[in-house]
C-alpha cells in the first residue's frame, strides 16, 4: 500500500488529467468483467501493462510482484471451479478416491483459466489507476462525479491517517524492540497487545488534536480545499475512446461468433 | 502602538477529567505589534492559554478580551476571532490533514470565504515566500519534519491574521530549519503582525522578544523585557530557566577559560 503510494507520485502518467485515467480504468474494467472473454482479458492485461510499465515507468519486476499478490487468492478460489468430487470420472483428469473421483473437466479448466485471466486483467486496470494517480486526484474526480462530500472527506482523512497510524505503530515497535520487547513469543505477544492498546488511545488523542487544529482555521463542517486539475488533452481522449470502442466491438464480435 | 490586542483577566481552565486546573487565574496583556515570548516549564499552561486565545477552549472563569471586546463564543463570533488569531501547532502531524501541500494550505482561505482564484493566488504567494514550492507536489506524509513545519506555518500565514501564536515552532527541527523558521517569524513581525511564541530557547527569546511572559503553574509569574526577566535569578530558578549564554558570559567571563573542564554555562548564583 505504501509502495503503491510512493510509486504513483513518480509515475510518468501522474500529470495526465485524472478524469481521463479514471474513465479509462473503470470503462476497461467494466467491459473486461462483463465480457468474460479470454481474448479481451489478454488484450486488457497487455495494454494496461504497457501503459503502467512503459509509459508510467514503474519497474517491471515491481509490477510483476504487485500482480502476483492477487494471484494466490485467485488460484485458491478457482480451485473450487477446477476440481469436482464425483462418482464418474470427467474428461480432463481423475484421481480415484475410494468409490469417488477427484476429477475435473476440460471445460472446467478452461473456465478456471478464463476466470483467472479476467480477474487479473481487472486488477491490472485498478493497478493502472492507483499506480498513476495520487489519491487526492482520485478524490477530485469523485467530487466531479457528485459523490457525497461526506464520503470524500472521510476518504481524505482516512488516507492521511493511515500513514500517521502506521508511523506511530512503527515508532512504538522500534522502541519495544530496542528494549527486547519481542525476545520470545510470550513477551512479543504482550508487547503487541500493549502496542495495539496504546495505538488506539494515541489515535483518539490525535484525532482530537486534529479537530482542534481544524477548528482553529475556521472549520465549519465542510472540508473545502483547492482542486488540482490537469488539462485534458484531445489526443489522449481520442486514444482512450478509440481503445474502448475497439474493445467493445471485439467483445461483441466474439460473442456473436460464439453464439453462431 | 501600545494598545492591547489581547487581554486575559483571571482566566481559569480545568481539562475534563483532570483534578488540578491547567490555568489558575491567569491575567496578562498582549500589546499590538509586539514580539512576545511565553516561557515556563512543561505543563505551566502555555498551550492551554493559546487554545483559549483562539476560542477552542472556553475558560471556566475569567474573561479574554480581543481588541478590548470580550470574546463572543457564538458561531459567528468564533469564526471572526479565528480569522484574526492563528495558531501554528507544535506537532505538524496534528495540524496537517490533507495529503497534498497546496490543498492543505488552501483550507483556511477557502473557509474565510475567498474565491477559488483568489485562494489559488494566495496559496502560490505563500508557497513562494516560504520556499515551499520545490516540494509542493509531494504528498504531506512524504515530507521531512522541517518541510511539514513550513507547511504548517504557511497554513496560518496564508489567512493573514493579526495575531499569530507559535507553539514551540523550533522543536524537533534541525539548525537549518530552525534558522529558516526564525527568519520567517522575524519577517512576520516586520509586517506588524503580533507574534506570541512559546519557546524553551532562552538564547533566542533573549535576542528576539520585546517582552517575555513567564508562566508558572497556570499563572503569570512575571512579564517584562528580556533584560528584566533574565536579571531576576530568583524568578529564573522558580520557572526552572537558565539565563542566556551571552548573559552568563558577560557576568562571569571565567566560564570561557574553564572550557574543557566545563563547557556549559551554569546559572550564575
Amino acid at each position: 500500500m505504501i509502495i503503491i503510494d510512493r510509486l504513483c507520485y513518480t509515475s510518468g502518467l501522474r500529470y495526465v488529467n485524472a478524469m481521463e485515467k479514471f474513465v479509462f480504468s473503470m470503462l476497461t474494467l467494466l467491459l473486461c468483467v462483463s465480457s468474460r472473454s479470454v481474448t479481451a482479458a489478454v488484450l486488457v492485461l497487455f495494454v494496461t501493462g504497457i501503459l503502467t510499465v512503459g509509459k508510467g515507468g514503474i519497474p517491471l519486476s515491481r509490477y510483476i510482484r504487485l500482480m502476483s499478490i492477487p494471484l494466490v487468492f485467485l488460484f485458491l478460489s478457482t480451485a473450487a471451479v477446477l476440481v469436482n468430487i464425483s462418482r464418474t470420472p470427467l474428461d480432463a483428469f481423475a484421481i480415484p478416491f475410494g468409490s469417488f473421483y477427484l476429477t475435473g473437466s476440460v471445460k472446467g479448466i478452461l473456465r478456471g483459466a478464463q476466470l483467472i485471466l479476467t480477474a487479473l486483467a481487472s486488477v491490472s486496470c485498478l493497478y493502472f489507476l492507483s499506480l498513476s494517480t495520487p489519491l487526492t486526484d482520485i478524490l477530485g474526480v469523485l467530487k466531479k462525479l457528485h459523490v457525497p462530500g461526506l464520503i470524500i472527506e472521510l476518504m481524505l482523512l482516512i488516507y492521511r491517517y493511515i500513514f500517521i497510524t502506521l508511523h506511530t505503530a512503527s515508532a512504538i515497535l522500534t522502541s519495544q524492540k530496542s528494549r527486547l520487547g519481542n525476545k520470545n513469543l510470550r513477551t512479543a505477544r504482550k508487547a503487541f497487545a500493549a502496542m495495539a492498546g496504546s495505538l488506539f488511545i494515541l489515535s483518539v488523542r490525535r484525532s482530537c488534536a486534529l479537530y482542534d487544529a481544524m477548528e482553529a482555521r475556521c472549520y465549519n463542517g465542510r472540508i473545502q480545499v483547492l482542486k488540482e486539475e490537469r488539462p485534458a488533452r484531445y489526443s489522449e481522449i481520442f486514444c482512450i475512446a478509440g481503445f474502448e470502442v475497439f474493445l467493445f466491438a471485439l467483445i461483441v464480435v466474439l460473442k456473436c461468433k460464439n453464439s453462431i | 502602538m501600545d494598545e492591547a490586542i489581547l487581554k486575559a483577566e483571571n482566566v481559569c481552565y480545568t481539562y475534563e477529567g483532570e483534578s488540578s486546573p491547567a490555568l489558575k487565574g491567569l491575567s496578562l496583556t498582549i500589546r499590538r505589534g509586539k514580539r512576545i515570548a511565553c516561557m515556563g516549564s512543561n505543563g505551566s499552561g502555555k498551550s492551554t492559554f493559546f487554545l483559549c486565545c483562539n476560542g477552542i477552549l472556553r475558560p471556566d472563569c475569567g474573561t479574554i478580551y480581543y481588541n478590548g471586546i470580550p470574546l463572543n463564543y457564538s458561531k459567528k463570533g468564533l469564526l471572526s476571532l479565528r480569522s484574526k488569531v492563528g495558531i501554528v501547532f507544535q506537532d505538524p502531524d496534528n495540524q496537517l490533514f490533507s495529503a497534498s501541500v497546496a490543498q492543505e494550505i488552501s483550507f483556511g482561505p477557502l473557509n474565510l470565504g475567498f474565491s477559488e482564484a483568489e485562494t489559488r493566488k494566495k496559496v502560490q504567494d505563500i508557497m513562494d515566500r516560504l520556499l515551499i514550492t520545490p516540494f509542493a507536489h509531494k504528498p504531506v506524509h512524504a515530507l521531512s519534519g522541517g518541510q511539514k513545519k513550513l507547511t504548517a506555518i504557511a497554513d496560518i500565514l496564508v489567512m493573514e491574521p493579526e495575531l499569530i501564536i507559535f507553539d514551540e515552532p523550533a522543536s524537533a527541527l534541525d539548525p537549518l530549519h530552525t534558522d529558516l523558521v526564525h527568519d520567517i517569524i522575524g519577517k512576520v513581525t516586520e509586517q506588524g503582525i503580533t507574534v506570541l511564541m512559546a519557546t524553551h530557547d532562552v538564547n533566542y527569546a533573549y535576542e528576539w522578544a520585546d517582552e517575555i511572559l513567564i508562566f508558572h503553574e497556570g499563572r503569570l509569574l512575571k512579564g517584562g523585557s528580556p533584560d528584566e526577566i533574565f536579571s531576576d535569578d530568583g524568578l529564573l530558578r522558580t520557572a526552572s530557566l537558565k539565563p542566556p549564554l551571552i548573559l552568563s558570559i558577560l557576568r562571569n567571563p571565567d566560564i570561557l577559560n574553564k572550557k574543557g573542564k566545563r563547557c556549559c554555562p551554569i546559572s550564575s548564583q
